[in-house]
């Protein structure tokens, strides 16, 4: 069964529409890159899976149930629900929680069910993907630098069990080499039977090393990658 | 002066509870529950419900004592869930929830004090004296029992909040969603259940508090409009949220009551308090707990 099976998803906020009636599916295993430019709805497509939208309408089949549906107003209501049906998200921004530390941190990704019994275990887990959150467990959150957030951030996805991960831009605002770090981190991982979405404005940090990069271009899936990202050549669009 | 300083910390005591629970309602959820005068009044009618029957029965000592203690939170929270099935359920993900549920709770206020005049009519109702009566004496002071009391009582209960919400899951979960709802969603935390948790802690504490308050004063339908107009105030000098800036604002604010009312006027009271949360907002507009708190945002 398809890990993900999505069928004529529109979404938006208010007055706007920001996805048209797009379709993916998702089997597992399977990591899928979604590159775009700024503006095109790689946040708001993720988003939507989780019922992080203003509004949306459409299918969307999470092994075999259904977490979409049509929904006019409520953003975020169904969110915890569909979360802990096993969908993690690195949301952009980070959203991480700057007063508590970054154990606490760490551990809220692992709120959902018989997942906190064993956090301490994931937590170790994940300090060997992110060595450099080691040192900083008992530090606040408020006080990382960008680089440490997003590290805080996925790792927090992480914590979770889930077998869906999407993560928003993990290069976004870092510096080369550390954003080069924390993308080969998510590629490395063994998903199980699970599968990530990747969202990514900087193609070279992904192509050839995910199983399949779709391209979104106003809204819409697009194969085709180079038109998503726009009339610029790949290699003046990126900032490695 | 041992007098006053014992006088601030009784007061400190008890609109401290409330303060925190305005503090973490809107902390949490963003709602500034102007209801909780409202659920003040419960907990003392409660209470003072339960010791009719309770001194029907024969009950008395540390089980009368102990149950209007029980009661009166009880009857709080519940009124805390009720004030969230009206004020937050049903708004919580409108447009300008803040002023809608403002709104809400002041209609709840205005006319949850004539439900309890319908109800329990316009008398002053007294409980009985949890504490015992006595004095002990320290030194060339002495306090009453009930004025110990109320320390100890309200500094455990205030102690166990804390330290439940530091290391429960549930605490935690809280905590996260007053720094970040969407990062709270997105790792599974409901706001709307864990709101309502909220307003059922928030009610208990206002409960405990009007337990405290009615052995001084009595319950009556208005009798929750003082204290709620103090909390608001501590709350606000504290920096809605945050919970060390609340404690300190309660002491200050308790220990400003009591030399107000020493070597001044009872009556001049309310205008010390709001020219001291009025200053501290202008010259710390995050309240003390700004002091306090080591987060950048």
């Amino acid at each position: 069964m398809a890990i993900l099976e999505i069928e004529g998803l529109s979404a938006g906020y208010g007055p706007v529409r920001v996805l048209h009636d797009l379709s993916l599916t998702i089997e597992p295993g399977e990591r899928l890159g979604l590159v775009g430019l700024n503006g095109h709805g790689k946040t708001t497509f993720l988003s939507a899976i989780v019922g992080l939208t203003g509004w949306q309408d459409g299918s969307v089949l999470f092994r075999g149930e259904q977490i979409g549906g049509r929904r006019t107003h409520g953003m975020g209501r169904k969110t915890p629900q569909i979360v802990r049906r096993g969908i993690a998200l690195a949301p952009q921004g980070d959203a991480i929680f700057p007063g508590l530390s970054v154990r606490e941190n760490l551990d809220s990704g692992a709120y959902t069910g018989a997942t906190w019994r064993s956090r301490r275990k994931r937590r170790e887990r994940i300090l060997e993907v992110f060595p450099p959150l080691a040192p900083l467990l008992g530090q606040t959150a408020g006080t990382l630098s960008g680089g440490e957030r997003r590290m805080v951030s996925v790792g927090r996805a992480l914590m979770s069990d889930a077998s869906l991960y999407l993560v928003d831009e993990p290069s976004l605002g870092l510096a080369p080499k550390i954003s080069l770090n924390l993308v080969a981190a998510l590629l490395e991982i063994d998903l199980g039977d699970g599968a990530m979405i990747i969202a990514e404005q900087n193609l070279p940090l992904i192509e050839g090393r995910v199983d399949r990069v779709l391209g979104m271009h106003a809204g819409d899936l697009k194969l085709d990658v180079g038109e998503a990202l726009g009339d610029v050549p790949p290699a003046a669009g990126v900032h490695l | 002066m041992i007098e006053v300083v014992i006088s601030a910390l009784v007061l400190a005591s008890m609109y401290g509870l409330i303060a925190i629970g305005i503090s973490l309602t809107w902390a949490s959820i963003g709602m500034l529950n102007l209801a909780q005068g409202f659920i003040f009044t419960a907990g003392g009618y409660t209470a003072w419900l339960y010791a009719q029957y309770a001194e029907g029965w024969g009950l008395e000592g540390v089980g009368l004592s102990a149950g209007v203690l029980i009661f009166g939170m009880l009857g709080s929270a519940l009124a805390g869930l009720f004030v969230g099935a009206i004020a937050f359920l049903p708004l919580q993900d409108r447009d300008n929830f803040r002023t809608r549920s403002l709104i809400a709770t002041l209609a709840i206020s205005l006319i949850g004090t004539q439900i309890w005049l319908i109800l329990f009519g316009p008398q002053n109702k007294p409980l009985p004296p949890v504490f015992g009566e006595g004095r002990i004496e320290i030194g060339p002071a002495g306090m009453s029992y009930q004025q110990l009391g109320t320390i100890i009582v309200a500094s455990v209960m205030l102690a166990l909040v804390i330290l439940w919400m530091r290391s429960s899951r549930r605490g935690l979960q809280m905590r996260a969603m007053m720094m970040d709802p969407l990062g709270a969603a997105v790792v599974g935390v409901s706001v709307r259940s864990t709101g309502m948790r909220v307003l059922a802690i928030s009610g208990a504490l206002t409960g405990l508090s009007s337990v405290l308050l009615a052995q001084v004063f009595f319950v009556s339908p208005t009798s929750g409009v003082q204290p709620l107009t103090t909390g608001l105030i501590i709350s606000l000098a504290g920096g809605l949220g945050s919970i060390p800036g609340t404690v300190a604002a309660a002491g200050l604010i308790g220990l400003a009551e009591a030399l107000t009312a020493r070597y001044l006027q009872q009556s001049l009271v309310p205008f010390v308090l709001f020219a001291i949360v009025v200053l501290i907002l202008i010259f710390r507009p995050r309240g003390l707990g700004g002091l306090l708190e080591d987060v950048r945002e």
